[in-house]
């Protein structure tokens, strides 16, 4: 299917239409800061940034999920029944991150068809959203999308790809479901030829902003040849081990499960959890495997570009450049990639 | 002078007369806005040593990092007046020896809080950062914007009277004794003078936004407990949702685990990604101590802590009604 405009002043009537099917959500402001959030016909939305503060992975993986609730009566599963979900703004870096999250909670790949591994929280809200994601036409200089094969106009894990191409928005299917919505929804006219050509030219110019990406091939070899250097003393010397990082990340996907209960009745709640954390890895037992700030950084960065990749041959890292923005003492992860691949030369 | 080689000087000095294993400053930052730690151990490194408006990180909480990881070594720090606070109540409170330690003060003049760039900017990315001194310029794609430094500078060097090290072995410049502030207490009078109701609609405002990072406690020196209570499970002491009833008692335990303890550096907030304004809450704890018991944490290298010490004399309406 060809592409399809959507006049901005028609945004609303989309807006309306999407959500007679679907929750609608899309970056707004809370408390001063970017998230997703549910959205209305008429309600504000906010494209100041191109990276919102906090990433989509929330929508589908809440910072806290009731999974299920007990008291006298038994043991009740958490309500699951969603409507649909639709997001509207996501960018290419964002969509792709929840690709990368779909292989872990969407299946195992030792047993993909086995559903004692597929998350049914994850599942419930991610099979049926729908996508309509955004090409980023001005990048900012912490992107950097391009190390990992990803771009500022790519289209993976959208339904729809999205261009703002001024007073319209040009929509390009990218799935089946995609071309389902884009054939029910009435607010939307053909695109013209030079609407293709304008998305085109507005896909290179994004492009050629993108700062060069250092030479990432077999990356996740290299790093599992330096798990003992001491390379790991000098990258997380500065690091302080809060939690900034993995929050904004939108692939970092560790959780924490506890109980929260109160006389005969309680919850058991999965809370987001980070690598960076003392307790993350505190055992029964007293014992602690990672409990120096160095042993902490160093499963961060294995987990993103060695283990990861060694299951399902692509990095887990979308190089949206929230943890370089957010990271209160300016490490900065592009920065550690360089370092350990120029060590690495020099060292093997 | 120049406050920049004089201190690459200094740390050149120290490391090259052997008084020191390591130097502790800042170096620029890969983000025009941020400078970044840095770990000096040869004088050639001392050449990347800098000190701007960017210089926001609080240096001391690397004493007590991974379990005090520089007990055995002599060590430089550059610090402010607030992280010489810091130093101060670290070897207070037993957490450094004084002869490890060599405190280099720099001349401080406030520095950045990158929310309020930001709010100047209307969000837009900043590419490049000048510091002409009274007036700071930002430069992003298609702007060029230039303000007042006060309007960007952190609201803990707004109400700051002690810009400059008390406690050192070597400044770069000439020190400031105490500098009067006329805006020293206003923003908490500001909010002693809202209502009960009103106080707790501020409080719930702000702290609705946490999401339990715990950048504020790891960027803080006075946070070294060996184990936080947020990190217990036998007994979990508090819930770890960011529910605000589950955030605000991480923050108020937090809050009074540094009352008398906080020197007010404002790290924590410019740490904080959701722009939580923490600093209010420390500083009214920090100002009751004072007005309670004279005390100003880390001001005086022969005092003794506020929480270490008892005095006949001392304000005790708040036990006797």
């Amino acid at each position: 299917m060809n592409m399809v405009r959507l006049d901005k002043q028609k945004f609303d009537d989309f807006i309306r239409e999407l959500s007679a099917e679907y929750s609608v959500y899309a970056p707004g402001k809370v408390g001063g800061k970017t998230e997703f959030i549910p959205v209305e016909p008429g309600d504000e939305t906010d494209f100041t940034s191109p990276v919102t503060d906090m990433s989509p992975k929330g929508i589908f993986f809440p910072p806290a999920e009731v999974l299920f609730e007990y008291d006298e009566d038994g043991v009740r599963a958490a309500e699951t029944s969603h409507r649909p979900i639709a997001v509207w703004g996501m960018r290419s870096c964002d969509a792709r991150s929840l690709v990368m999250l779909d292989r872990v909670f969407g299946s195992a790949i030792q047993m993909p068809d086995d559903e004692r591994f597929q998350d049914p929280y994850w599942k419930e809200k991610y099979d049926s959203s729908l996508i309509f994601g955004f090409a980023c036409n001005e990048p900012l200089s912490t992107c950097f999308c391009n190390w990992f094969g990803g771009g500022p106009h790519n289209r993976g894990g959208m339904d729809v790809f999205v261009v703002d191409a001024g007073n319209v928005y040009l929509m390009e299917p990218v799935s089946d479901k995609g071309i389902e919505i884009i054939g029910k929804l009435s607010c939307l006219t053909d695109a013209a030829e030079e609407d293709e050509a304008l998305a085109a030219k507005l896909a290179s110019d994004a492009e050629s902003m993108m700062t060069a990406s250092p030479d990432t091939d077999g990356l996740g070899e290299r790093l599992t040849a330096l798990y003992d250097e001491p390379i790991w003393e000098e990258i997380s010397a500065k690091c302080v081990n809060c939690g900034a990082c993995t929050f904004s990340c939108p692939t970092c996907h560790c959780f924490d499960v506890q109980d929260e209960g109160r006389g005969k009745k309680g919850k058991r709640v999965r809370i987001w959890d980070s690598c960076m954390f003392p307790i993350f890895t505190m055992e029964a037992s007293g014992h602690n495997p990672r409990v120096l700030s160095r042993e902490r950084v160093r499963q961060r960065v294995m987990h993103k570009y060695s283990y990861y990749p060694e299951n399902y041959e692509e990095v887990l890292c979308t190089g949206c450049g929230r943890c370089v923005m957010v990271c209160p003492v300016n490490l900065d992860i592009r920065e550690v990639l360089k370092k350990i691949i120029a060590y690495n030369e020099q060292v093997i | 002078m120049n406050i920049v080689s004089d201190l690459r000087k200094a740390i050149k000095e120290l490391l090259a007369d052997k008084k020191i294993d390591l130097f502790i400053g800042w170096e620029k930052g890969s983000l025009p806005l941020s400078a970044t730690p840095l770990f000096i151990t040869s004088e050639d490194e001392a050449d990347r040593a800098v000190f701007d408006i960017t210089c926001g990180n609080n240096l001391s909480i690397y004493f007590t990092k991974d379990r005090k990881q520089f007990a055995d070594k002599k060590v430089g720090i550059a610090v402010k007046g607030c992280d010489a606070r810091s130093v101060v109540l670290n070897i207070l409170e037993k957490q450094i020896d004084r002869e490890n330690v060599v405190i280099v003060g720099v001349p401080c003049h406030g520095v950045l809080d990158k929310k309020k760039v930001l709010a100047k900017t209307d969000g837009r990315e900043v590419l490049e950062l000048t510091d002409n001194g009274d007036t700071v310029t930002v430069i992003g794609k298609g702007y060029e914007l230039s303000f007042d430094r006060s309007e960007i500078l952190s609201s803990s060097c707004l109400a700051c009277i002690y810009p400059d090290a008390q406690e050192y072995d070597m400044f770069v410049g000439e020190p400031r004794a105490e500098v009067p502030n006329e805006n020293r207490l206003k923003e908490i009078k500001e909010f002693e003078a809202l209502s009960t109701s009103e106080r707790w609609a501020h409080t719930r405002e702000e702290y609705e936004k946490c999401i339990r990072c715990y950048a504020c406690r790891n960027v803080c020196p006075s946070c070294y407990c060996n184990v936080c209570f947020v990190d217990q499970n036998d007994p979990g002491w508090i819930g770890n949702t960011c529910e605000f009833t589950d955030s605000i008692i991480f923050h108020v335990i937090r809050n009074l685990h540094v009352a008398g303890r906080c020197v007010e550096c404002g790290a924590c907030a410019r740490a904080c990604p959701m722009d939580i304004n923490l600093l209010l809450l420390n500083r009214k704890v920090a100002w009751e101590v004072k007005d309670r018991f004279g005390d100003i944490a880390g001001l005086d290298i022969n005092g003794k802590p506020a929480m270490v010490d008892f005095r006949e004399d001392e304000k005790q309406d708040f036990i006797m009604g």
